[in-house]
């Protein structure tokens, strides 16, 4: 499989592979070898990719609600990760704050960890009641040997609460996947275990790696509780800093996005002992699957089956009739990671066809899952750039592309149905009841009249016209 | 008389300014097939393309050098030559401007001696490389575009021009605004019958139609003749004096073409001072229609005046824009009680205290801050009405106070980059709004014609009664 785009670029073949009608992996440079991930990008290939920064404070830091949020660099990496992920919780402190040290250029070249420090203690001024302060790092702090480490422990001392630094400058990984390991590690090393509370956890889960985008944790939380479980913490959705500390105590973790929070489960299974299952706690077969394995660990495999039979019950009449109308339609999935393979089963039950699985970031495990439930004929691809998701979605023509925001008007300007996976358009889109969400938004994406009006209606650019003056009203120009 | 504040605090809490690549980004895709290498790593260009795309909501494409920890240790030189060249092989663009960032500027790279590196090694490449310096740790998103246009003022204007010689052209720079404004300003000018080189004209590339089959390049934006024309040009009006006054002195330095720095044309004197110009150095006179749009902006401000006129509000966002607003709203009756920017320009909060006391308005301006400040500004002492871009929702959720959302981002809405708040049919626009936004929000009800405001002077225990419905009956 190769792309016409890629002529100049044949690096890139070995990041796209097709499953063959035998079951086989052919790759693009024609060999049987599985797809190359994980890996450095070209220059200039326009990745869609974003930094270790943005992993880091984006996606597992920011998500908690009650810390102070403070970039340690220049104004522009904490003013674009300000507010703009839906990761939802019970209140929006972090949400509507971003804070950054802003360096300047004497900083820059006398070093910043005086402002750091001074920022730290302001900030904790003017929000007394915040419960810790997240210190970032980002690429020009690192390049100039800023401690950020010792300063955080004089401003813990300073403040009184833990003030936690993250080791995250943007360039230190070829993707925002670093990102999330270190806001991982940093996390387990600086909270968890910082505080011991008393009482009874024997029935008691952690929730690691779901990040409550538009609130999906509504969606599945309840029935976990159904089984009589106790959720202690939630890494990192709808989550406080006390909640952090404790979340040792759980008996069990479990790990939704496995490529963003196994990580804390590993450690925590390392240092604490405690088990760890992974989950899809997206699409009916998966979700009930996350049910009956939590409640085989605790043996309330009854009570599971009651929750589930119960919430089919309710959901099975709405996603016939989604089905129906999906029924044979195609998909392009491109995401971060593993919501491209999480969604392929979903998908079918909807009775779509994934034809085509791109990841962002997704590293070698997660291309194995995407393989194993792709049809033969399906495509791969590790890290797409700009042109070979427009020659995919023109040659390939999926009837529907689920990706983010940015890939978003690229395929309304080739005129491809989209859902947006990445912050929804609606949401939230996990558990039993949020495909129906899912399934509605797909549902009015595909059978959306303007998809119609533009085969019938839209016309050729007009002839190249760049006259100085905008439209010509048939006067002469001056010259 | 007004004053002038500054914040006392190292950390920026809610800034109201971003980066510099972004301006620089923005500048680019006014230019016709042109292509942004962002050189730093991956972040720096991904940020800034999701905020383009949640602004414009339009496919943004910017490259990256992608430079991660090994490269950064030998310098990005490898990297950004082989972004150059898979750039130019895969695209074809009609120019590529390398823009810096913080990390490629303290690691020190030389990028104009790795462009001439690389044009020396492909001879073949003739289209124009620019190299802009957006580190943003000196100065912030405004400064990338302004040092933009420095770079193309400096670079692409054809240097052979003969004495005398004159394309009969304007060039305008409008500065950081959106699609909409642009296309007013070019309604303006084409009324005027006058013609103008864009510097830089994304009033298409970023809010295009649906073409079937999609161009390659977006449509629209400024070509590099123009570009590479407008030494010819008759004169340089710069629209914004923080974006493109500098560009417009080069202009008048090296081509001999002379320079006007205007306020950006919000409200009636800031249009006015831009059409006039244009019949200075023309000898064309104000069309019937400009004249007739000019009108009705005053009938508007007629109109509405009962409804805006005492209303303090608070003004945020970058410096041009600032004092374009400031005139509209003091035209309107109010009073811009605070005027708030991250710049750190003492310059331009003195012409600011100049500007309010001309205005007859007592104003604080507060420079080098960020949208915290404000809100505690607004805590100690409230004001009717804040206009800025989406960031300042946070104030206004808070203190139950209507925005009115111009400049960028606005991302919380749709189509705002469709508007234009220039030209008098901006204004009328704004002008529009803000009423309506008071109309909305601030008050009870509106019946016929009219505001029903539930206070009372005074004590009364009489119950209020409100007429068919058309309140909504709140005490
Ligand atoms: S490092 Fe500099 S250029 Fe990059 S996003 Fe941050 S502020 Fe902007
Ligand atoms: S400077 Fe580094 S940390 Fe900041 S946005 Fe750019 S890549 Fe990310």
């Amino acid at each position: 499989m190769k792309l016409k785009c890629n002529a100049t670029l044949p690096d890139r073949a070995l990041h796209i592979a097709l499953k063959t009608s035998e079951g086989g992996c052919r790759r693009g440079d024609g060999t049987d070898c599985f797809i190359a991930s994980n890996s450095a990008t070209t220059p200039g290939d326009m990745t869609e990719r974003g930094c270790t920064y943005a992993g880091c404070r984006g996606v597992v830091g920011g998500p908690v609600k009650d810390a102070i949020q403070l970039t340690h660099g220049p104004i522009g990496c904490a003013f674009f990760s300000w507010g703009y992920r839906p990761h939802l919780a019970d209140s929006d402190f972090h949400m509507k704050y971003t804070f950054v040290s802003d360096m300047n250029e004497t900083n820059i070249v006398f070093g910043g960890e005086k402002k750091l420090l001074q920022s730290i203690i302001e900030a904790n001024r003017e929000f007394p009641e915040a419960k810790a302060v997240f210190v970032y790092n980002t690429c020009s702090t690192a390049l100039i040997g800023d401690d950020g480490r010792d300063v955080a422990k004089q401003a813990e001392e300073m403040i009184g609460k833990p003030v936690v630094f993250f080791e995250c400058e943007g360039f230190k990984g070829v993707s925002q996947s670093m990102g999330h390991h270190v806001g991982n590690e940093t996390i387990f090393r600086q909270l968890v275990g910082s505080a011991e509370p008393e009482g009874d956890f024997s029935r008691t889960i952690n929730i690691v790696g779901d990040y409550n985008i538009k609130n999906d944790l509504r969606t599945f939380e309840y029935l976990f509780e159904a089984l009589g479980l106790k959720i202690i913490t939630r890494f990192t959705g709808n989550v406080g800093v006390d909640e952090l500390r404790i979340m040792h105590k759980a008996a069990l973790n479990v790990v939704h996005c496995q490529r963003s929070a196994t990580y804390i489960a590993d450690m925590m299974q390392e240092k604490y002992g405690t088990p760890y299952i992974n989950v899809t706690l997206w699409g009916i077969k998966h979700m009930a699957q996350a049910l009956r394995d939590t409640a085989a660990f605790f043996g309330l495999e009854a009570q599971a089956e009651a929750v589930i039979a119960n919430e089919l019950a309710k959901l099975q009449p709405k996603i016939d009739y989604y089905r129906e109308r999906l029924q044979g339609k195609t998909v392009f999935i491109y995401q971060g990671g593993p919501r491209a393979w999480h969604w392929i089963e979903l998908l079918r039950e909807l009775g779509m066809k994934t034809i085509t699985v791109a990841t962002t970031f997704g590293h070698e495990d997660d291309y194995e899952k995407i393989f194993e439930q792709i049809d033969a004929g399906g495509m791969m691809i590790d890290n797409p750039n700009v042109p070979e998701l427009e020659e995919i979605l023109t040659h390939r023509r999926p009837d529907l592309f689920i990706s983010g925001n940015k890939e978003k008007y690229v395929a309304y300007k080739l005129g491809v149905p989209f859902v947006n996976g990445h912050t929804y358009d609606t949401g939230p889109y996990a558990g039993f009841s949020g495909m129906v969400n899912f399934a509605r938004d797909i549902d009015k994406a595909i059978h959306a009249p303007i998809w119609a009006t533009l085969k019938r209606k839209a016309r050729p650019a007009p002839a190249a016209h760049h006259t100085s003056h905008g439209f010509a009203h048939g006067f002469e120009g001056a010259d | 008389m007004s004053c002038v504040t500054t914040q006392d605090r190292a950390v920026a809490i809610n800034p109201t300014r971003s980066c510099a690549p972004i301006g620089a980004m923005l500048a680019n895709y006014g230019i016709h097939g042109a292509i942004t290498i962002n050189h730093g790593s991956q972040g720096c260009a991904t940020y800034p393309r999701h905020q383009m795309a949640r602004h414009f909501r339009e496919p943004v494409e910017v490259a990256s050098t992608s430079l991660t920890e090994k490269t950064t240790v030998y310098g990005g030189k490898n990297n950004l030559l082989s972004a150059l060249k898979n750039i130019w092989e895969r695209f074809n663009p009609t120019m590529i401007m390398v823009c810096s960032t913080c990390l490629s500027e303290t690691i020190g790279d030389d990028i104009p001696g790795i462009i001439d590196e690389f044009k020396d090694n492909n001879p073949e490449i003739t289209i124009p490389i620019l190299s802009v310096k957006t580190p943003s740790y000196i100065g912030n998103h405004a400064t990338g575009f302004d040092n933009f246009l420095k770079e193309i003022a400096n670079n692409l204007p054809d240097r052979r021009k003969k004495k005398g010689e004159t394309n009969g052209k304007i060039n305008i720079i409008p500065g950081w605004v959106n699609p909409g404004d642009i296309r007013e300003l070019k309604h303006i000018v084409r009324e005027m019958a006058l013609h103008a080189i864009w510097l830089t004209d994304y009033s298409e590339t970023l809010d295009g139609g649906y073409y079937e089959p999609r161009p390659h390049f977006a449509r629209g934006g400024t070509t590099i003749e123009e570009l590479q024309s407008s030494s010819k040009s008759i004169a340089t009006i710069a629209l914004q004096r923080h974006i493109g006054g500098d560009a417009a002195h080069i202009y008048e330095r090296r081509h001999n073409v002379p320079a006007h720095i205007l306020p950006m044309p919000i409200g009636l004197e800031n249009t006015d001072a831009f059409v006039d110009t244009l019949t200075e150095i023309t000898d064309h006179t104000v069309p019937e229609i400009l004249q007739v749009e000019r009108a009705r902006l005053l009938d508007a401000l007629v109109d509405t005046h009962m409804f805006t006129s005492g209303l303090r509000v608070a003004l945020f966002g970058d410096p041009d824009i600032l004092e374009g607003l400031t005139s509209l709203v003091v035209e309107m009756g109010m009073t811009p009680a605070y005027i708030l920017t991250a710049s750190e320009s003492k310059p331009w909060a003195e012409h600011m205290v100049e500007v309010t006391q001309e205005l007859g308005v007592e104003s604080e301006i507060i420079i080098k801050s960020d949208l915290h400040e404000l809100h505690k500004r607004i805590k100690a002492k409230p004001v009717d009405l804040l206009i800025g871009h989406s960031k300042g929702k946070f104030i206004a959720d808070a203190e139950k106070i209507p925005l009115v959302r111009v400049g960028f981002p606005v991302e919380d809405r749709f189509g705002y980059h469709r508007r234009s708040i220039v030209g008098y049919n901006g204004a009328i626009s704004l002008v529009d709004e803000i009423t309506n936004i008071v109309f909305e929000r601030r008050a009870t009800g509106v019946v016929s014609n009219t505001l029903l405001e539930l206070g009372v002077e005074g004590p009364s225990t009489m119950p209020l009664l409100i007429p068919n419905g058309n309140g909504n009956g709140k005490h």
